[in-house]
């Protein structure tokens, strides 16, 4: 690691693309999330009834689903991200892949499990 | 000597002590990611309330009301803001645009996280 980060422009490595691609989009996504559920909902919190209603709107969902995969994919990666300043050795970091992948196929099969639990 | 070089490598970070900006927006963009994670797996963890019904969920939501909760939720939103835009700047830079005045640009999306803040704060306590 440099002294300055500022004087080292990221390597442009297909874990980095996607951590940028799913950032822009958690701007957006996250912004929603957020004024939707704290801003916009009355007494800055959705009650039982109020959150299968919300989540029960077919746009709402599509969103929110794609807010799950967003989130995941980005804390997991910048996860990966902070363990490879500790300079692994390629077994290590191909086993960090692996457990991250399935970290994050846990999480989000949770997500929708809830989801689709809370909406039946 | 060498396990120890890496840990103080990556724990450099941490320290920004005697540092310059860019090393402050280095420790910041990492310190709220991990925040941030941590809180991800706690918000799911409390959305399991709904799968207990409306006693547990809503009793849970009369909870978040409270000033303490709301304390914790403007601490979240700086968290949100101060990782979202340095964030943004990151990705600009990174794809060459800006890299010139990219220290600026730091200033310039920290002071917009802070009046952003401001007001959501606001709006938060005014619910």
């Amino acid at each position: 690691m440099t002294e300055n980060p500022f004087a080292e422009e990221p390597k442009p490595t297909s874990a980095w693309l996607w951590q940028v691609f799913t950032g822009v989009g958690l701007v957006i996504l996250l912004g929603l999330h957020f004024i939707a559920n704290h801003f916009v909902a009355k007494g800055g919190l959705r009650d039982f009834t109020e959150v299968v209603a919300y989540l029960r709107d077919p746009l709402i969902l599509c969103l929110e689903v794609l807010f799950l995969l967003c989130v995941t994919t980005h804390a997991l990666l910048g996860v990966r991200a902070i363990f490879l300043d500790f300079g692994p050795s390629e077994l290590a970091e191909r086993r960090l892949d692996q457990v991250l992948k399935v970290v994050g196929v846990l999480t989000v099969a949770y997500g929708l499990g809830v989801t689709w639990m809370v909406i039946r | 000597m060498h396990d120890y070089r890496k840990v103080s490598r990556a724990s450099r970070w941490l320290d920004v002590r005697r540092r310059k900006l860019g090393m402050w927006a280095y420790a910041l963009n990492r310190i709220t990611g991990i925040a941030l994670v941590v809180y991800l797996y706690l918000h799911l963890v409390v959305l399991s309330l709904l799968l207990r019904g409306p006693g547990a969920w809503d009793s849970f939501v009369a909870l978040a009301r409270s000033p303490f909760y709301l304390t914790l939720d403007v601490i979240l939103l700086a968290g949100i803001l101060i990782h979202g835009l340095n964030g943004l700047r990151i990705a600009l830079t990174g794809f060459g645009i800006g890299v010139g005045a990219q220290k600026a640009l730091f200033t310039i999306l920290m002071i917009v996280s802070a009046i952003a803040l401001w007001v959501a704060a606001l709006k938060i306590f005014r619910i």
